[in-house]
């Protein structure tokens, strides 16, 4: 279970400048008071456009930064107090996702799995078992370094997966994966999702409006660094007034952007 | 499936399960790691036999009493002088000057005048001439030995004359002058094995470099360095896993040059530098007591120097100042001969061929002398890996 209570960051940008003279500095609101509950058993969705500070947010779930403001607990562990034992409860799968290219995808998620307190021999049983999953049993004992996006991606999400989390937070995780592959993930999600998977709590980011329609039980829409809307799929239908999601997304998504300008001018 | 019970590790265990896959994962790369370990290993002995190679032909040039000469057929006495002294005689080539410039003859050439013996015996001050070249070093360290050969000449012909005319010979040497060279055999040879310590150094330096820049600017690179920190482990754990990874494989590399100099001792021919320079077990375990803080400190100064760059590029471009004045430390003390003040021994690097030569030399190495080497480097590896891990958490946070 996931709760995130009115977070807000904000960046401190260098703009141009020269060499004789400094840059000035511009603040970017990348987060401000985003708020989201993410039950277990649940899907939850953070569908925005790309810069809506999606990652910032789940970065700062995953404890890598501190939000200026607000709190974020991860089964009622506050993140900010105790990084580590939360970060014990969770599987991140973040933007960036890299491998060790000089081991093989076991020898990659099992490193992960012993830092998080298995033991070799657990370790290796989950190994197998998330291969099964993710169907990457022929790739467990070849080196990371010849391995395709969709390798990578599998690899990385067993590695997130290793230590059988109950939160699990994905950034984008579609991201140069082909339909099969695309379709094999969401499969695993579900069954993730299922009792018989664990009932996790899953929170999934992305900008692809398909992949949330299609997966998530419960949708926040972010733009600008705020919730502009949450709900089920059709709640969201219902509350733009559309038929298809794409139209409701960019109503909701851009529709109210000209007003918050307005607001932020007035 | 759910049924896993993960038990948080503790400290140490986080540091031996980063220290096992770091070492691994270095290893691994393993054309890297040949590429850096050859000239690492290779270079000092190689280096060393050719300068004994060098050295040796100037022994069998001192040894062969040899001369050189144009024109003995005008100097009979002369003749009689070298054949009394055992020289063989050699005739110089025609175009003797064209081959002491392209140093292709390697002795000086004594160059008698038509008329010297006739001047020589009407006491006209006869003129010989000793050819060489001075960018031509063999040549020119053979005229020494030719001017040496004739000024005994020069003093046997005045003796000569004063007994004629009944004056000792003793009045023209008042003063009895002789050397006495205090150096051991062992400092002697140092001249020509001051090399041998800064091979060494680069030794370390080599080694802990690739591991230093992969585990650091490498892993910021490749994008693993986010994931990992999103494990419940303490950061300075994980620092000193990679860090222990990182001077091991400096510390190897250094025990492999160490050792590679002993069977190197027999590629050494010269005799007298055979003689001079002792390099056995013992010393291997001494060098490396030396060596091997420096392989820590320096490791964790090189991640320091990495972690800071966001590609492995950067992170060789920033720490090639690092490897330079390392490797550039025992300049010093070819430029200030014997001049090793108190604060040599705390500079890592520097203190470290300070010590290696005063080894070299067959010097006692006192605890007074190493120890300040030891705390500088410990000083210099706790403070870079303090800074890692500060800078490992801002390099995620933005």
């Amino acid at each position: 279970m996931i709760h995130i209570d009115q977070i807000s960051k904000q960046f401190i940008s260098q703009s141009g400048g020269s060499i004789f003279k400094r840059a000035p500095q511009r603040i970017v609101h990348a987060v401000q008071g985003l708020s989201l509950d993410a039950p277990n058993g649940r899907i939850t969705g953070l569908l925005g456009p790309n810069g809506a500070g999606k990652t910032t947010s789940l970065r700062m779930l995953a404890g890598l930064f501190q939000a200026d403001t607000g709190r974020i607990e991860v089964d009622a562990i506050d993140v900010s107090q105790k990084p580590r034992e939360a970060l014990a409860r969770m599987g991140i799968l973040g933007d960036a996702h890299g491998l060790y290219p000089r081991l093989s995808a076991r020898e990659n998620i099992v490193y992960f799995g012993r830092l998080q307190g298995l033991d070799e021999d657990t370790a290796h049983a989950r190994v197998e078992a998330l291969a099964e999953l993710l169907d990457m049993q022929r790739i467990l004992d070849r080196r990371a370094d010849g391995f395709s996006q969709g390798e990578r991606m599998k690899t990385a999400l067993a590695r997130a997966l290793v230590h059988d989390p109950a939160n699990i937070v994905l950034d984008e995780p579609t991201n140069g994966l082909d339909v099969l592959a695309t379709r094999g993930l969401r499969e695993a999600l579900r069954h993730l999702r299922s009792p018989e998977g664990g009932a996790k709590c899953i929170v999934f980011s992305s900008h692809i409006m398909q992949e949330v329609e299609l997966l998530c039980d419960h949708v926040v829409l972010m733009a600008r660094g705020r919730a502009v809307a949450q709900g089920s799929v059709p709640e969201l239908l219902e509350l733009a007034g559309e038929s298809r999601f794409e139209d409701a997304f960019v109503k909701l998504a851009f529709g109210n952007a000209d007003q918050l300008d307005e607001e932020a001018l007035a | 499936m759910s049924s896993i019970s993960p038990k948080p590790l503790s400290f140490f265990g986080h540091f031996k399960v980063v220290l096992g896959k770091e070492i691994i994962d270095a290893l691994r790369d393993r054309r890297t790691l040949l590429r850096l370990l050859i000239p690492a290993v290779l270079m000092g002995p190689l280096m060393l036999a050719a300068l004994s190679g060098l050295m040796a032909s100037f022994e069998t040039q001192a040894e062969k009493r040899e001369i050189t000469v144009q024109g003995l057929e005008y100097a009979p006495t002369l003749k009689n002088y070298l054949e009394r002294q055992t020289y063989t005689i050699k005739a110089a080539p025609a175009d003797y000057e064209a081959q002491l410039r392209s140093a292709k003859l390697h002795e000086a050439v004594l160059v008698v005048g038509k008329d010297f013996e006739t001047e020589l015996r009407t006491g006209e001050r006869p003129t010989l001439e000793v050819v060489s070249d001075s960018a031509n070093q063999r040549a020119s360290i053979s005229a020494r030995a030719v001017q040496r050969l004739l000024r005994s000449f020069n003093q046997e012909r005045a003796g000569l004359s004063l007994a004629l005319r009944g004056v000792s010979a003793e009045l023209l040497v008042p003063v009895d002058v002789q050397d006495r060279d205090l150096a051991s055999a062992q400092a002697r040879a140092s001249q020509i094995t001051g090399i041998v310590p800064m091979f060494m150094i680069m030794a370390v330096l080599y080694g802990a470099l690739t591991a230093a820049l992969d585990s650091t600017a490498g892993e910021r690179e490749r994008g693993s360095l986010e994931p990992l920190l999103m494990n419940p482990s303490p950061h300075f754990a994980l620092v000193l896993g990679k860090w222990g990874a990182v001077a091991l494989l400096g510390m190897a590399v250094a025990t492999l040059s160490n050792i590679s100099f002993i069977p190197a001792q027999l590629l050494i021919q010269s005799d007298s530098l055979q003689a001079m320079f002792q390099f056995g077990w013992s010393e291997v375990l001494r060098g490396l007591a030396i060596q091997l803080p420096l392989a820590a400190g320096v490791g964790a100064l090189l991640m320091a120097v990495a972690v800071r760059s966001k590609t492995f590029k950067e992170a060789q471009a920033s720490s090639t100042l690092v490897m330079t004045v390392m490797s550039l430390s025992p300049m010093l003390g070819l430029f200030n001969p014997g001049g090793e003040a108190p604060w040599y021994y705390w500079v890592p690097g520097l203190a470290q061929n300070t010590l290696m030569m005063q080894m070299l030399k067959g010097e006692a190495l006192s605890v007074a002398r190493v120890l300040p080497s030891v705390l500088a480097c410990a000083v210099m590896a706790a403070v870079s890996l303090w800074f890692v891990t500060r800078s490992m958490r801002q390099a995620v946070a933005r």
